[in-house]
């Protein structure tokens, strides 16, 4: 196991490492320790979401296109009304006929979890006098001694030798990041989702509950974390709440409350409004294409998927 | 144990999953497609869910996929065995 995850190790702790000697240089090569340790942090989170963003810009544009898609998905929301597993299945077969699709896929999110147990290691490492990749040496000493807002980036709620600074510190990011996960959730629920049908509400009620059950689980797994660990994870907590800020404000999901408040500005402000104008006439031009597709093939739509964003963009 | 492996799937896919918005490109999603596999197949649908996970990439279509059930495979396989015995058979 220690195999595959030191190369992992090495990458988490080069960054780290690349991100202090970066900071000595604007601060002070022997100063500010502490700084440049919970700011190497944050520079690895948002390094790792830097790298994430063309597939989020991908994503929103596969978003966009779907607004020609809009009267075909209503037509098996319709009907399909009372079988919502049906309705799930219809539309991904829509999507994979059309070439788009705009959901997010799993393995990126998936594929962020290894780094996730490297920093854990790593940061434990440094508690522990047990050095993992380049974390080692001068650094180490140096970063077992820095702390954040007091407390020690290495030591966790549970961990013996805990001073209460570091305890205080550690439920206060455990409640920041119930806090930022909590208003993501929010958020999604009253203005970036779908307007659902009556089966659909019974998930919104779920979705309610759940609301009070992420804290339960960082609260529980905070504890155990090293506070390190905790800036990690609060730092893309509060990245996530942003980005998803910004898709609901400029980029919001057809059919959204977010969607509609926005057509609703467009229109106040006399803007001719390109998704509607666009979706209007694709009822027409779908159609046609339809008729073409069935001759030229998936190729047809291939090219006509490529072109849509585009389009749009000359508008 | 198939049911040990599939509880944490189906503790995720009850108290973790409802709150966030939907990401996956297939129907079944991952998560389900994962526990048929482990329920199907055991230790190798473990392979095949890590599989369809891969798959469900930002540079895939999605689609629907269903696990493909035991028997289907085992009549599939018998059947071509057996075409392959009546080819066989033609060609002496």
């Amino acid at each position: 196991m220690s195999t595959i995850l030191n190369p992992l190790y090495y990458a988490v702790s080069w960054v780290i490492v690349t991100f202090h000697s970066i900071l000595g240089f604007l601060v002070g090569k022997n100063s500010h320790e502490s700084f440049k340790w919970s700011a190497s942090i944050i520079g690895l989170v948002v390094l790792i979401r830097i790298i994430l963003i063309p597939l989020f810009v991908k994503q929103i544009k596969s978003q966009r296109a779907l607004t020609a898609l809009q009267p075909k998905m209503k037509e098996i929301q319709k009907r399909y009304k009372d079988d919502r597993q049906k309705q799930s299945e219809e539309m991904m077969k829509l999507y994979r006929e059309h070439k788009t699709n705009p959901l997010a896929s799993c393995f990126p999110i998936l594929a962020q979890a290894p780094i996730f147990f490297a920093l854990f290691t790593v940061l434990n490492g440094i508690a522990k006098n047990h050095p993992h990749g380049l974390l080692k040496g001068a650094h180490l000493i140096s970063a077992q001694q820095a702390k954040f807002f007091g407390a020690n980036l290495s030591s966790s709620f549970l961990s013996t030798h805990t001073d209460t600074q570091t305890k205080i510190v550690t439920v206060l990011l455990i409640l920041f990041m119930s806090a930022t996960t909590f208003t993501t959730q929010r958020q999604l629920m009253v203005k970036g989702m779908p307007k659902m049908d009556a089966s659909n509400n019974m998930m919104l009620q779920q979705q309610k509950i759940m609301l009070y059950v992420f804290p339960v689980i960082f609260a529980v797994s905070g504890v155990n974390f090293p506070v390190g660990v905790l800036i990690y994870w609060s730092t893309t907590n509060l990245w996530t709440l942003g980005q998803q800020f910004y898709v609901i404000k400029r980029n919001p999901t057809p059919g959204s409350p977010a969607y509609e408040e926005l057509q609703a500005k467009r229109a106040a402000k006399g803007l001719t409004n390109p998704p509607a104008a666009s979706a209007g006439s694709t009822e027409i031009s779908d159609s046609a294409n339809n008729g073409a597709n069935k001759e030229s093939g998936e190729n047809g739509s291939a090219t006509r998927q490529r072109q849509q964003p585009k389009k749009k963009k000359k508008k | 144990m198939k049911k040990l492996i599939t509880a944490p799937i189906k503790f995720y896919q009850k108290w973790i999953s409802p709150s966030f918005a939907p990401k996956c490109k297939y129907y079944p999603s991952c998560s389900q497609y994962a526990v048929d596999a482990i329920s199907e197949y055991g230790f190798k649908g473990i392979a095949l869910s890590i599989w369809r996970l891969v798959r469900c990439n930002p540079w895939s279509h999605g689609g629907v996929d269903y696990v493909k059930p035991r028997s289907d495979l085992k009549t599939q396989f018998n059947e071509s065995h057996k075409n392959h015995k009546n080819l066989a058979g033609v060609t002496k």
